[in-house]
């Protein structure tokens, strides 16, 4: 499998998604939101200095609140619904597949042109870092593992994104079914605190939480098993993505 | 250059093509025709590697399409019959991708999309939008799409649907420049097009093969001529007179104010000597029955007729493609 016609791809995939107004607004609606969040966040730890001791802004930021998975939530499924879904749609996935690349190098090209947006979309988030220390002290051990959390977590999610917007010729069926799958694998976390500890369900619950992931990333814990479980999410969605395409490519 | 062997497809438990053999030669223009459902999108859509067989074979430049896909899609330039393209680029920008994707190299893109936008006749448009385009500009921006790497068969389907007469024929013009350097296979319904264009042509109905050959080989192949005499008389014994003639099948007769159409069918396989021999006897058997006769004509089969002919059965039905 040659990897010819990545680099194209990946270019007019990027190009595709920000000539549309649904990448500014969706870009706007993220700063704003994520804006709200951090100025809530500071001015929460500000009035009540008492909490401080075990908990910073920047832990609260990432984990342990349920800021983190509602911005992805909402973010993930749209920036994944079109890559296959429109193309399908419109038909420009057969010219795009009688040319001379591999179904392997559309599936990545398309997978790496989300997985840049949504590290765009992140970037300016950075500046929370800049302001905070300005105040205060900013472990950049600690900033470090939770920017690779959201990476992580957010590279699985896009991934499965991707397999669903495969699956459909429908955008919007694209958006609910990630939607979908984000929100369960959130609920599978939430068993954690639901079944008997001690039982195995209790323990597949904890395992997958991203509550309890992020919560470690965000305290500064880069625990390998964090690693693998996203490393694996993301290969599967890749393949699957692969054989769906090929499925209805050569059906 | 193009070979088709035993090439089946089956949707469900209908064939949409079934056991198809047919081959294009290096250099020549072949018409694909047939009745919308026969099985020429399908059919195209499996040579350009857009679709799997169920069984059977197809090749271009001796790649096969499957096993070989990657070079038999890199010795091809294909044009699917919607021309899906995107709205947002314009007609330079994605040419250029399309070259790019091609693997045309760098310092040979902005020649061959140059190249490509003169040939189609698109480079009026060159820094238009791909969406604010006529539907002309967009059948002619997928010609020239399918053109920019310069490719030496090319598949095009229904390259000239939904184009004014003046765009079709520069069109047919870009067809006919390509013959003899060029591997031209290109679908069409509209028989005019393919006697324009085409040295070849392969016939199919309902998935299946039901001619193929030169354009004359086929037209000669079912000659079904037929003799017109009008002559000014009494219908009845217009009519007896011209059956008296024992080369001739199944007179018709049609009578419009004492002037009469005889419509006398003769036998393909008849000679050109037994042909004029027959126009002699039925004027004179005309003349002898008291008939003025005004004019005797020798009618020879268009490829309209043959088409109606080959695909008679029912063709109108359409099948639909998927």
């Amino acid at each position: 499998m040659t990897l010819g016609g990545f680099l194209p791809v990946l270019k007019r995939e990027l190009f595709a998604f920000f000539v549309t107004p649904l990448a500014w607004v969706l870009v706007t609606a993220f700063l704003v939101v994520q804006g709200m969040h951090f100025v809530l966040l500071v001015s929460h730890f500000a009035d009540e200095p008492q909490i401080a001791s075990d908990q910073t802004p920047l832990q609260a930021f990432f984990g342990n609140t349920v800021i983190l998975y509602l911005v992805l939530f909402l973010l993930v499924p749209p920036i994944t619904m079109r890559l296959f879904a429109e193309e399908r749609r419109s038909g420009t996935i057969e010219t795009l597949m009688t040319a001379p690349v591999s179904t392997a190098a559309v599936v990545l090209a398309k997978y790496a042109s989300a997985l840049l947006t949504y590290a765009a979309m992140w970037a300016p988030t950075a500046l929370y870092l800049v302001i905070l220390s300005r105040t205060g002290e900013i472990d950049p051990r600690v900033a470090a593992s939770s920017y690779l959390g959201v990476m992580v977590v957010g590279s699985a999610y896009l991934a499965l994104g991707l397999l669903m917007s495969a699956l459909t010729r429908s955008q919007f069926l694209a958006l609910v079914g990630t939607a979908l799958v984000i929100l369960v694998l959130f609920i599978l976390g939430v068993g954690e605190f639901v079944a008997r500890e001690g039982t195995t369900l209790h323990d597949v619950c904890a395992y997958v939480s991203v509550w309890a992931h992020m919560t470690d990333f965000a305290s500064g814990v880069v625990d390998s098993r964090r690693l693998v479980f996203y490393a694996t999410l993301t290969a599967l969605g890749l393949f699957g993505t692969v054989r769906v395409v090929d499925a209805w490519r050569w059906g | 250059m193009i070979a088709v062997t035993s090439l089946t497809k089956r949707f469900g438990a209908r064939y949409a093509v079934r056991d198809l053999t047919f081959e294009v030669k290096k250099g020549s223009v072949c018409g694909f025709l047939g009745p919308n459902g026969a099985g020429k999108t399908t059919t195209l859509r499996i040579l350009a590697g857009a679709l799997g067989k169920t069984s059977g074979g197809a090749s271009i430049c001796g790649f096969d399409v499957e096993s070989a896909s990657m070079d038999a899609r890199r010795s091809m330039g294909y044009m699917p019959e919607a021309v899906p393209l995107y709205p947002e680029m314009r007609v330079a920008e994605y040419l250029s991708f399309r070259a790019e994707l091609k693997g045309v190299a760098r310092r040979e893109r902005p020649r061959a999309v140059a190249t490509a936008m003169k040939k189609a006749r698109v480079d009026d448009v060159a820094s238009q939008r791909i969406g604010a385009l006529s539907k002309g500009y967009r059948q002619r921006v997928g010609l020239a799409d399918a053109l920019v790497a310069d490719p030496p068969v090319l598949v095009l389907d229904e390259p000239t649907s939904g184009l004014d007469p003046n765009q079709i024929r520069e069109v047919r013009d870009v067809v006919r420049d390509l013959a003899g350097s060029h591997t031209v296979l290109l679908s069409t319904h509209i028989l005019s097009e393919v006697e324009a264009m085409c040295d070849h042509v392969v016939v199919i109905h309902r998935g299946r093969l039901v001619a193929a050959g030169t354009r004359e080989d086929i037209t000669r192949q079912r000659r079904a001529t037929s003799l017109e005499v009008v002559a000014r008389g009494e219908r009845e014994a217009c009519e007896v007179a011209a059956r008296s003639v024992a080369a001739f099948g199944d007179v018709e007769a049609t009578d419009d104010g004492g002037v009469v159409t005889l419509l006398c069918p003769i036998s393909a396989s008849a000679t050109d000597e037994a042909r004029a021999e027959a126009a002699e006897a039925v004027v004179s058997a005309l003349v002898a029955a008291g008939a003025r006769v005004r004019r005797v004509t020798e009618r020879a089969s268009s490829l309209e007729d043959v088409f109606a002919e080959l695909t008679r059965d029912g063709g109108g039905e359409a099948e639909g493609e998927p």
